[in-house]
C-alpha cells in the first residue's frame, strides 16, 4: 500500500500509527512472521517519499535504493535496524549524491527508524572481502525498493552470481568459521537458561546461516540464481515451525523492551509463557513447558545449521581424504562410517538394540557424528526399540562402553536428542531441558550433566597447572565406569521439585541400578557418590585450614577412594555450572581441601578406633546379618580402626567375622578374588612378628605387584589385611589351577610352614628400567596418634618394596598397628602406624630406622632408563 | 558516602552478607582474593610433594554506603568475622565523591 505523503509529520504519523496497529495485531494473534513482514512493508512505503521530501525529487539515475539483510528478507523485527544499500553507478555519482543520502538517513532517524545505511558502487559490490563477509551476505538478501532499476538488475543478474560462484569456497568456509566461533562463545550448546535467541546456538542467526548455505550451495551447483525470492529457499515444516516460534519470541522481546533486546531472561520467560508466545495452543502459563518448547525449536535450528556446515567440503584437500571418503561398514551393525560420520546402510532394518548401542559406543570412542539420514532412521526406529529395551548386564556393558569413551558426552547428547537415552534410562527424562533458576547455573540440568562428564574426560589432556593436579586423581580411580554412572544420575532428582535433590537422585539411581543388575558393592559406591556429591562444595564454604572442618568432612567421606571420586566430581560439577564458575581460586581451594583431608585420613586412622559401647549403631547393622553371634561379633570388632568399618559393607564385615571364627581350626583364612583390573587378597589371622613382611614377600615371590593394601588389627590381636595387586605375568588369569596353589602357599607362609626366604630365592627377575625417578622420602610424626608413631614412606614403586620395608621395620622391633599402602604410577606411598613394645618411637629410634630404611629401599631401586 | 573494603576469611562470607543485609546494606561486590598479613602461608605434604600456599584464599567485600551507616556496617562486619586469631582480616574505609546508577542516571545517595 503506497500512500501519498507531503510532509515529514505525515510520514511520522503514518509510521507510528502502523507500528501501533502492528503491536495490537501481534498481541491479538501472536503471529511473529506477519508482524515482521508488516513492518518491512510499512518501511518500504516510507523510503521513497522520504527521499522525495528531502531532495525535492525522485531518486535520480545512477542511484538505486535496495533493502538488504533482514529488511531485504522482509524480516524487520520491531526494534531492528533498517539495513539499506544506496547503490551508485560509479564513484562520481556517489560523490554527487552523498549529501542527499546523508540527509535522507538523518530524516529516517528523525522518523524513529534506526537506519543502518551503506553506500557502494556497483564495482565495489563485485569485490569480496573475507574480513567484511557481512556485506556480501547482506547482499544475498537484496530487494529493490526504488530508483535506478537497471542498476539493481546488474547487481542481481551479474554481480551477485559472479561473486557467489567465484568466491563460493571462501564465502561458505568463512561463514562456517564465524558460526563455529559464535557457537564456541556460547559453549556449543542450546541449553542456556537465559538464551539470546538471535545469537545463541539454535537462534535466528543459525536459521539464517542454514538459509545462506542452502542458497550458496544452490548457486554453486546450478550455476544460476534461484528463482525464489532472496535467500528464502524452501524449508521443511519443522524448520518453518521453529522460525515462526523464534520470530514470535523476538517480536515479543522487542515490543516488551522497546529496543533490540534478544535475551530471554527469566522475567521474559514468565511473561512469554503467560501470553503463550509462539504456541499454537493458548492459555499455557508454565514457563518450564514454554522453555522446553523453545529448546525443541532451537534444537531443530541448531541441527539444521550443523548439518549444513558439515556437508561443506573441506577447505583444504587432505592426503587422507580419499581414505576417509570410503564407506566402511561397522561390523555387526547396519551402519557405515564415511568421512567421520555414521550413516545407515540402505537395506538396514534397525530392529535390534545391539547394533544401535554399538554405534553409540563407537561415537563415544571416536567422536563420530550421525548423518541426517541416520538420525531420521533412528528416530523412526524408536517404537521398535521400545519393544526390545535391553536390561541387565547387556545394558550395563553397553552403557559402560559409552560412558568410558573420551567422547561420552557427545554420544549421550546424540542419544538424548534422539530419545534413545530416555528409552534406556527413563529416570533421565525428568531433567530433559529442565530449567532450574538460580543466579549461578547457566545451563539446563541435562546439559549440565553432559558437561560434567565432558569435564572429567577433558582431564585426560590437562592444559592448566591446576587441571594437571586433578588429572592425577583420574588415573587412580578403579571403577571409572561406576563413577561416570554416578555423574550421569547425580542431578536426576532435580526433576522432583520437593525434598533434597541428592536424596531423590539416589532413589532414581536405585531404580536404574536394579535394572542393570549391579552387585551390592557397586550399587553402594554409586549411591554414596550421588548422596555425597555436594559435601565437598559445602565444606569449601567453611574454614578449610581448620582441623575440625577437615575432621568432620573426613568422617563423611570415610575412604581415600571415595574422597578422590568426590573431589573429581566436585571439580567437574562446579566447572559445569557456568564457564566462569571454576576460578583458579576455587580450584586451588578444592585441591587444598582434598590434600588436607587425604592427609588427615591417613594420619588419623590409628586414633579413631571402634568401641561398641560408644557406637552401638554400627554393630546393629552387622548384627542383623549374624544375629546368633552377637557377643563374638562385638569382640571381633572391638578396637578396629573406624576406617575398617567405614570402608567395608556390612556383608563384607560379616564375611570377615565368619572367617575369623574359623581360626580355631586353621592358622589363617584367605580369600582371593579377581577384580576388574586387579586381584584382591584378604587374610584373616592372628598377629605375629614379621607377618606383614611375610605376606608381602609371598606376593613378591610370585611376581605380584602390590598397588594397595590395608592392614588392620583389633584389640584381640586378629588382623584383617587386604592386598590389591596386579599380576603382570598374568599367572593366575592364564593358569586357573595356579590359583589354588597360590592360596596354599600363602597359607603355608602365614602359618610359617614354608619359610619366605625359600620362596624369595625363586623370585622372578627384576622388571624393565623405570622412566621416572622417584626420590625416597621418609616422614615421622609423633603427633598424629596418641599411642603410635606415624611413618610415611614415599619411594620408587617396585616388586619387593613392601617386603623390604616391612622386614626393616621388623628388624627394629616395630609392630605395625595399621598399614595403608597405595601407589600412584611409579610412586609408592605407604603409611605405617608403628609402636615398639606398645610405645611410640623416640627420636633416636626414628633416626636409626630412617637410616636403615633408606639403605634398604635404595638397594631395591631398579636401573633408570636414562642410565 | 563511604566505601568499605573488607578482606575476610572465605568461610565468613555468608555471615557478613547476612549481617550487612540486616542493617540495610543491600549492594555489595564480592571478589575472590589471595593474600596474607602476619598470617603466614600454609604448607601441606602430599604424596611426597610439597604444596605451599603463600597467598591464602580470601574474600574481599566492597560496598558503598551512606555516611551515617558507616559505623554500623563496620561493627557488623567485625562481629560477623572476628575469631581473635591471626588471619581474621582487615577493613578499609575511603570517602566516595560520586555514585551514578547507570540504568537511569541517578546520582549521589539516590544511586546507592
Amino acid at each position: 500500500m503506497k500512500a501519498a505523503f507531503t510532509s515529514h509529520q505525515q510520514l511520522r504519523d503514518y509510521y507510528q500509527a502502523e507500528m501501533a496497529a502492528m503491536r495490537q495485531s501481534f498481541e491479538r494473534t501472536g503471529n511473529g512472521v506477519m508482524c515482521i513482514r508488516r513492518r518491512a512493508l510499512v518501511v518500504d512505503c516510507l523510503l521513497d517519499p522520504l527521499w522525495r521530501l528531502e531532495s525535492g525529487g525522485p531518486l535520480p539515475e545512477g542511484l538505486a535504493l535496495i533493502a538488504i539483510g533482514g529488511f531485504g528478507r522482509k524480516e524487520l523485527f520491531p526494534s531492528s535496524d533498517v539495513d539499506l544499500l544506496y547503490l551508485c553507478s560509479d564513484e562520481q555519482r556517489e560523490d554527487k549524491l552523498r549529501e542527499g543520502i546523508r540527509a535522507c538517513n538523518q530524516a529516517m532517524w528523525d522518523l524513529g527508524l534506526r537506519a543502518s545505511p551503506m553506500i557502494r558502487t556497483l564495482k565495489e559490490c563485485d569485490r569480496y572481502d573475507p574480513d567484511n563477509i557481512e556485506f556480501t551476505l547482506s547482499l544475498l538478501d537484496r530487494r529493490f525498493l526504488a530508483g535506478d532499476h537497471g542498476l539493481d538488475q546488474s547487481l542481481q543478474t551479474q554481480i551477485l552470481p559472479g561473486v557467489a560462484l567465484r568466491e563460493w569456497s571462501s564465502i561458505v568456509h568463512r561463514l562456517a568459521d564465524l558460526a563455529r566461533a559464535r557457537h564456541q562463545k556460547y559453549g556449543n550448546t542450546i541449553f542456556h537458561l537465559e538464551p539470546n535467541i538471535k545469537e545463541c546456538p539454535g537462534g535466528l542467526r543459525d536459521h539464517q546461516l542454514a538459509q545462506w548455505l542452502s542458497l550458496l550451495n544452490y548457486v554453486h551447483e546450478q550455476k544460476a540464481w534461484p528463482s525464489t525470492y532472496g535467500s528464502s529457499l524452501s524449508v521443511n515444516n519443522e524448520a518453518a515451525s521453529a522460525f515462526e516460534f523464534l520470530s514470535a519470541t523476538r517480536c515479543f522481546l522487542h515490543l516488551r523492551s522497546g529496543r533490540d533486546d534478544n535475551t530471554l531472561d527469566w522475567q521474559a520467560q514468565d511473561e512469554a509463557a503467560a501470553q503463550s508466545v509462539g504456541l499454537e495452543t493458548k492459555g499455557t502459563s508454565d514457563p518450564a513447558y514454554w522453555m522446553r518448547t523453545y529448546y525443541r525449536h532451537a534444537r531443530t535450528v541448531y541441527r539444521r545449521a550443523i548439518l549444513a556446515m558439515e556437508a561443506l567440503p573441506p577447505a583444504r584437500q587432505s592426503f587422507y581424504r580419499p581414505q576417509r571418503r570410503k564407506r566402511v561398514p561397522i561390523p555387526g551393525t547396519d551402519f557405515v562410517v564415511q568421512d567421520g560420520r555414521v550413516d545407515v546402510s540402505e537395506a538396514a532394518l534397525l530392529t535390534g538394540p545391539e547394533g544401535i548401542l554399538r554405534v553409540f559406543a563407537l561415537i563415544a570412542a571416536h567422536g563420530y557424528r550421525l548423518t541426517q539420514n541416520a538420525e531420521e532412521r533412528l528416530a523412526d526406529a524408536l517404537p521398535v526399540l521400545d519393544v526390545h529395551i535391553p536390561e541387565g548386564p547387556f545394558l550395563w556393558n553397553a552403557l559402560r562402553e559409552i560412558l568410558l569413551g573420551p567422547h561420552a558426552a557427545h554420544a549421550l547428547r546424540t542419544m538424548h536428542a534422539l530419545g534413545i537415552l530416555e528409552l534406556l534410562i527413563p529416570e533421565f527424562h525428568g531433567i530433559d531441558a529442565l530449567v532450574i533458576r538460580d543466579s549461578y547455573h547457566r545451563y539446563t540440568v541435562d546439559e549440565h550433566t553432559f558437561l560434567v562428564i565432558d569435564n572429567v574426560h577433558a582431564l585426560r589432556q590437562p592444559h592448566l597447572a591446576w587441571e594437571r593436579r586433578f588429572s592425577t586423581l583420574l588415573a587412580e580411580i578403579d571403577r571409572l565406569d561406576l563413577f561416570f554412572l554416578a555423574l550421569l544420575m547425580h542431578d536426576t532428582g532435580k526433576a522432583r521439585r520437593s525434598g533434597e535433590h541428592t536424596v531423590q537422585s539416589v532413589e532414581l539411581a536405585d531404580s536404574l541400578l536394579a535394572r542393570l543388575e549391579l552387585d551390592a558393592e557397586e550399587r553402594d559406591m554409586v549411591r554414596r557418590l550421588i548422596r555425597n556429591h555436594l559435601e565437598m562444595s559445602i565444606t569449601l564454604r567453611r574454614d578449610i585450614f581448620d582441623t575440625e572442618t577437615i575432621r568432620a568432612f573426613a568422617e563423611k567421606v570415610a575412604s581415600q577412594a571415595h574422597l578422590k571420586m568426590l573431589c573429581l566430581m566436585t571439580y567437574a560439577d562446579i566447572k559445569a555450572v557456568n564457564p566462569d564458575a571454576l576460578t583458579p581460586w576455587k580450584a586451588d581451594s578444592l585441591w587444598q581441601l582434598y590434600i588436607a583431608t587425604s592427609n588427615f585420613m591417613d594420619r588419623s586412622v590409628d586414633q579413631e578406633r571402634y568401641r561398641a559401647d560408644l557406637d552401638p549403631t554400627q554393630l546393629k547393622r552387622i548384627l542383623t546379618l549374624a544375629p546368633e553371634s552377637a557377643q563374638e561379633l562385638r569382640t571381633f570388632l572391638e578396637g578396629f580402626p573406624q576406617r575398617y568399618l567405614q570402608t567395608r559393607m556390612p556383608e563384607q564385615i560379616r564375611d570377615h567375622f565368619q572367617m575369623a571364627l574359623q581360626l580355631s581350626d586353621s592358622a589363617a583364612q584367605v580369600n582371593l578374588r579377581s577384580l576388574r583390573h586387579f586381584w584382591e587378597l584378604t587374610v584373616i589371622t592372628r598377629d605375629r612378628p614379621l607377618l606383614f613382611a611375610d605376606m608381602a614377600g609371598a606376593l613378591s615371590s610370585w611376581g605380584m605387584n602390590i598397588v594397595k593394601a590395608e592392614a588392620f588389627s583389633d584389640d584381640a590381636g586378629i588382623i584383617v589385611d587386604t592386598f590389591q595387586f596386579s599380576d603382570p605375568f598374568r599367572t593366575l588369569e592364564l593358569n586357573p589351577s595356579e590359583v589354588e596353589r597360590f592360596r596354599a602357599i600363602l597359607l603355608d607362609v602365614i602359618s610359617m610352614k614354608t619359610p619366605i626366604e625359600v620362596l624369595l630365592r625363586r623370585r622372578p627377575a627384576a622388571r624393565a628400567p623405570i622412566m621416572v625417578r622417584v626420590e625416597t622420602r621418609l616422614d615421622f610424626d609423633n603427633t598424629a596418634s596418641t599411642h603410635s608413631t606415624l611413618l610415611q614412606v614415599v619411594a620408587q614403586d617396585g616388586t619387593g618394596l613392601l617386603r623390604q620395608i616391612a622386614t626393616t621395620l621388623a628388624a627394629h622391633d616395630c609392630n605395625i598397628e595399621v598399614a595403608l599402602i597405595d601407589t600412584e604410577g611409579e610412586i609408592a606411598i605407604d603409611v605405617f602406624y608403628l609402636t615398639i613394645r606398645g610405645s611410640k618411637l623416640d627420636e633416636t629410634k626414628q633416626e636409626q630406622l630412617r637410616a636403615d630404611l633408606m639403605l634398604a629401599i635404595e638397594e631395591l631401586r631398579p636401573a633408570h632408563a636414562g642410565g | 558516602m563511604q566505601k568499605i573494603e573488607a578482606v575476610i576469611q572465605p568461610s565468613k562470607l555468608d555471615a557478613v552478607k547476612e549481617a550487612l543485609l540486616a542493617i540495610g546494606v543491600e549492594g555489595m561486590t564480592i571478589l575472590e582474593a589471595r593474600g596474607h598479613g602476619r598470617q603466614k602461608g600454609h604448607t601441606e605434604f602430599y604424596r611426597g610433594r610439597e604444596y605451599t600456599v603463600d597467598l591464602l584464599p580470601k574474600i574481599k567485600i566492597e560496598t558503598v554506603i551512606p555516611d551515617e551507616l558507616l559505623e554500623k556496617a563496620v561493627q557488623a562486619i567485625i562481629t560477623a568475622t572476628r575469631t581473635g586469631k591471626i588471619g581474621d582480616g582487615k577493613i578499609f574505609v575511603t570517602a566516595i565523591d560520586e555514585a551514578i546508577r547507570i540504568r537511569n542516571g541517578e546520582r549521589g545517595m539516590a544511586a546507592l
